[in-house]
């Protein structure tokens, strides 16, 4: 009896120490959940304000702009394919005709108007998933065009014979561009994850990582900041030609003195 | 059961923190949708996109002329090596392959610009559309990027002084205005580097055009293969 009064009062005892440790834990918990949910509430807010009214009409507009570049592209593809069928069937002496089609291959290899498949390395890169800071500067946790830059400024410098950024084959006429925190790549609007592939000999992924202008700015900011990266070597990757305009309008070739 | 209450009232709070924090993380993901661009760079893609856009177009009509050309041709039972002669002209010239004239713009440097600087003013030249870049004498083909050499800045093995030009061949205007827009490259580097940066138009109507020569190098790849 006396054994069972005394199980019943530290039974007694325990309850009322655990209590009020439960009410500590689920006041805490259901403190951070209000915090949390106001943060969710507040950035949904911001969100739909975003896409309102002068943004919402400046949107559409461009998502009729890159609507009508895909068909301006597929039309140049098509019209460039009909072209060399032209050229491999074309009329004339068999040997001049051959000539002028290994060098119009020669041009058109050179010039990244043709598709091309090799050994080579793939880079992805995309935004940090840290969160940010308080007073930190959001744009330091996303993908820069100057880390893009420096990436394909790594890879020419490093020997790449072809490169392309999410399918896009650049040429010598291609500029990466930034308009605020999107990136243009030839005529495309580009968003991460950037995957970048470029066809070079063996080695080349070594090369890169010793290269400066990798290790200069963009290794950096991925080991600072979390951005996402990820490098592999592939044995035989396939790059997509280049599509766009090649006819100038300002210059005309000219035979060059020697 | 008091004690079963409360640990399923925990895992419910739990859960519900997992979900929250989920949600936190995404949006902290700042995604790229045009939903997320300000009106200002929303405007500036639009205008982006539209120059791109007239460019393609006017590409695309080439194209086309050039396969009424080959119709016309092969109906009437015509060599077509002028046309295909034609064609290698353009493709060479875009390449890098053969020299080119025209109007553009001169910009002429001076002090210590690094690699990375050099590399955004061509950047900035190609996103304006020019059609054939060189630095001092050398062609900028797709490969083409300065590199910090053992004494100095290189560009396709080739060494550029502390003095040097760019030649680019486009719209002398469109050039001009990119190049010196408030804001823009040459008002960067000069703030930033110690530099003088100089940028002339060279117009046909003035009697002056530019020649921008051939690349030396040779852009026959060793691995990448064509496709077939």
């Amino acid at each position: 009896m006396r054994i069972a009064h005394a199980g019943t009062k530290r039974r007694l005892l325990s309850a009322t120490h655990i209590r009020p440790q439960w009410a500590l834990s689920l006041a805490a918990a259901l403190t951070v959940v209000g915090f949390v949910a106001a943060a969710q509430w507040n950035g949904s807010l911001g969100r739909q304000e975003f896409t309102t009214s002068a943004q919402e009409v400046l949107s559409r507009q461009v998502s009729a702009l890159e609507a009508e570049q895909k068909q301006l592209r597929a039309g140049i593809a098509d019209a460039e394919t009909k072209v060399q069928d032209f050229q491999t069937r074309a009329a004339g002496s068999q040997s001049a005709r051959d000539a002028m089609q290994r060098q119009l291959d020669a041009a058109r290899l050179a010039a990244a108007l043709t598709a091309v498949h090799g050994p080579g390395v793939v880079i992805e890169i995309a935004d940090s998933k840290r969160i940010v800071p308080p007073g930190d500067n959001p744009s330091n946790y996303i993908v820069l065009v100057d880390d893009l830059r420096d990436i394909v400024a790594a890879l020419w410098a490093s020997g790449a014979e072809a490169i392309s950024i999410n399918g896009e084959r650049l040429a010598a006429t291609t500029s990466i561009y930034g308009v605020g925190s999107s990136v243009l790549v030839n005529t495309a609007f580009l968003s991460p994850v950037f995957r970048i592939e470029a066809i070079g000999s063996d080695g080349l992924l070594e090369r890169f990582q010793n290269n400066p202008a990798y290790l200069s700015r963009v290794s950096q900011r991925i080991s600072s900041f979390g951005l996402e990266f990820a490098t592999a070597t592939a044995d035989d990757l396939k790059l997509a030609a280049y599509v766009g305009n090649t006819a100038f309008k300002w210059g005309v070739p000219v035979e060059q003195k020697p | 059961m008091s004690r079963r209450l409360a640990q399923v009232s925990l895992f419910g709070v739990a859960l519900l923190i997992g979900l929250l924090l989920v949600g936190q993380l995404r949006s902290q993901a700042r995604p790229r949708e045009l939903s997320t661009l300000s009106p200002e760079e929303l405007s500036t893609l639009i205008d982006t996109l539209s120059s791109r856009n007239q460019q393609l177009s006017a590409g695309l009509a080439d194209l086309n002329e050039q396969l009424r050309s080959y119709r016309l041709g092969e109906s009437q039972g015509d060599s077509t090596l002028t046309l295909q002669g034609e064609d290698l002209r353009r493709i060479t010239a875009f390449a890098g392959l053969t020299a080119v004239e025209g109007q553009g713009v001169l910009v002429r440097v001076d002090g210590s610009l690094d690699a990375i600087a050099v590399n955004d003013l061509v950047n900035e030249l190609r996103n304006a559309s020019a059609e054939a870049i060189a630095v001092d004498d050398v062609r900028i083909t797709a490969r083409s990027v300065a590199v910090q050499g053992a004494r100095a800045l290189q560009i396709d093995g080739v060494e550029i002084g502390r003095s040097f030009t760019i030649t680019a061949i486009g719209s002398p205007d469109g050039l001009f205005a990119a190049l010196n827009r408030p804001g823009g490259i040459v008002a960067q580097l000069e703030q930033f580097v110690s530099a003088t940066i100089e940028v002339e138009e060279r117009k046909a109507a003035d009697g002056g055009t530019l020649v921008v020569p051939a690349t030396r190098v040779d852009l026959a790849p060793t691995v990448a293969m064509p496709i077939q």
